[in-house]
């Protein structure tokens, strides 16, 4: 895990397919590139089997695109729709059985930072609500409560979509879905309260339809747990097929959600502000001056 | 036959706002010519579909006609489509990548 390798054994170069060649020679490795840049360089994630118009592929993709240093990241997915991306892209990805990511990542952790001592290596789990909030919910919690220093990522589409519609704990009360034909009895599970009292960080909240958002949550997340503590997205990514939305319309419905129950979040302990604004320059985080001293 | 996503040069080079890039929920797939349009007297380049890799989800419609309000995106049967960018086809340089147009479906038909 370093920029070596990501290049070429010598002598092999020519015979590597043309995308492995493009991504050596023309991906993100290295550079600082941004999502507004996206289109001119090529990007760490491949071709993979996610369902067309998925709001939750493109989350993922902005979310590869803005790691700060992609090669000295490692993803720990599960079960889920997600990992089907995730595990397609020139990063290294750990697969917890369903439910285990957090456990897996807490290790993985540990070990990479005995192993590698100061130099930062990232985790980030990208995980789906069921995963996260329901079967993995022991492990997402002891995680952060034992301030494990890496990324908790939710892919929240508010439904298990890989396995065809059963409710999870953050669906939202009184919905119908197909395996829950009598509509869910209890409110959506308030996993940000339970982030920030258990200890994380930075916490956010995200809906992909704001490409540089969730570029800017990313990359704050990712460069607080390398020293300060956890930090947890959560983002809205529909599922299309279990809420039966229009593809073309998947941006629309990503906007009422935003603007009716899905607004932009962001808590930061000061300790994480004090940290971004000295060691990476974020501005907005710096102490107020204090008051202008009066002319005479 | 399926639809794939196709964008008008012109239109699109007449302010290539590059929004739709940044929501296709396909990795490289919607990429970005710096000299599209050079020919025609724009100077902002154009971005373009290796329609090989699109889902044919029609996001980035949605996103050009109502975000962007340019309308420079249709969805188009593959086979009606003509020459266009293919993944094999495309060449990235310093911050721009371009494509070598061939059809699609020559070969297959
Ligand atoms: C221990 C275990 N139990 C059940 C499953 C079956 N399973 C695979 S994916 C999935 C649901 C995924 O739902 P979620 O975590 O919300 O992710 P999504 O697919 O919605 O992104 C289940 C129950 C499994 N793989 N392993
Ligand atoms: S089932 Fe739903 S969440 Fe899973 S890939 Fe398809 S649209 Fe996305
Ligand atoms: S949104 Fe429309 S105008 Fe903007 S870059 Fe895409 S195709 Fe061109
Ligand atoms: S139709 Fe969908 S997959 Fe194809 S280019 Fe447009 S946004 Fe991307």
């Amino acid at each position: 895990m370093s920029l070596d390798y990501v290049k070429f054994t010598p002598g092999f170069g020519k015979f590597m397919p043309k995308e492995y060649r493009d991504m050596v020679e023309h991906g993100p490795f290295g550079k600082k590139v941004s999502v507004s840049q996206v289109g001119t360089f090529k990007e760490i994630l491949e071709e993979h089997p996610m369902c067309a118009g998925c709001a939750m592929t493109l989350f993922i993709r902005l979310a590869i695109v803005a790691f700060p240093n992609p090669e000295d990241t490692i993803t720990v997915g599960t079960a889920g729709c997600g990992r089907l991306a995730i595990s397609q892209a020139a990063i290294p990805f750990v697969y917890g059985n369903y439910g285990d990511q957090n456990g897996v990542a807490s290790g993985l952790t540990r070990g990479l930072r005995l192993r590698f001592g100061d130099k930062p290596k990232d985790v980030v789990v990208m995980a789906g609500d069921g995963g996260m909030a329901d079967i993995g919910f022991a492990q997402t919690l002891h995680s952060w409560f034992r301030k494990e220093k890496f990324t908790t990522i939710m892919l929240d589409n508010e439904v298990y979509g890989n396995t065809g519609g059963q409710e999870s704990g953050m669906t939202n009360k009184n919905q119908v879905l197909k395996m829950a034909p009598l509509g869910k009895k209890f409110e959506k599970m308030d996993m940000l309260g339970m982030a920030k009292v258990s200890g994380c960080a930075y916490v956010a909240t995200v809906v992909p339809n704001n490409p540089r958002r969730v570029e800017s949550v990313i990359k704050k997340a990712v460069l607080v747990a390398r020293e300060i503590g956890p930090s947890y997205i959560q983002a809205y990514t529909s599922c299309n097929i279990e809420y039966a939305i229009p593809t073309d319309k998947v941006m629309e419905d990503a906007k009422t959600v935003e603007t009716d129950r899905y607004k932009f979040s962001e808590y930061i302990t000061d300790e994480a502000k004090e940290y971004l604004s000295q060691l990476y320059g974020y501005k907005e985080y710096l102490p107020k001056p204090a008051a202008a001293v009066e002319k005479r | 036959m399926y639809l794939v996503a196709n964008i008008e040069t012109e239109i699109c080079a007449a302010t290539s706002c590059k929004l739709c890039t940044q929501y296709c929920p396909e990795a490289n797939t919607i990429l970005y010519d710096n000299a599209a349009g050079e020919d025609k007297g724009f100077k902002y380049g154009a971005a373009y579909v290796a329609v090989d890799r699109c889902k044919g989800c029609a996001q980035c419609v949605w996103v050009c006609d109502n975000m962007a309000k340019h309308n420079a995106i249709k969805m188009e049967m593959i086979d009606q489509i003509g020459e266009t960018a293919l993944t094999e086809n495309v060449t990235y340089g310093e911050k721009t990548s371009s494509a070598v147009l061939a059809n699609p479906v020559r070969g297959q038909m």
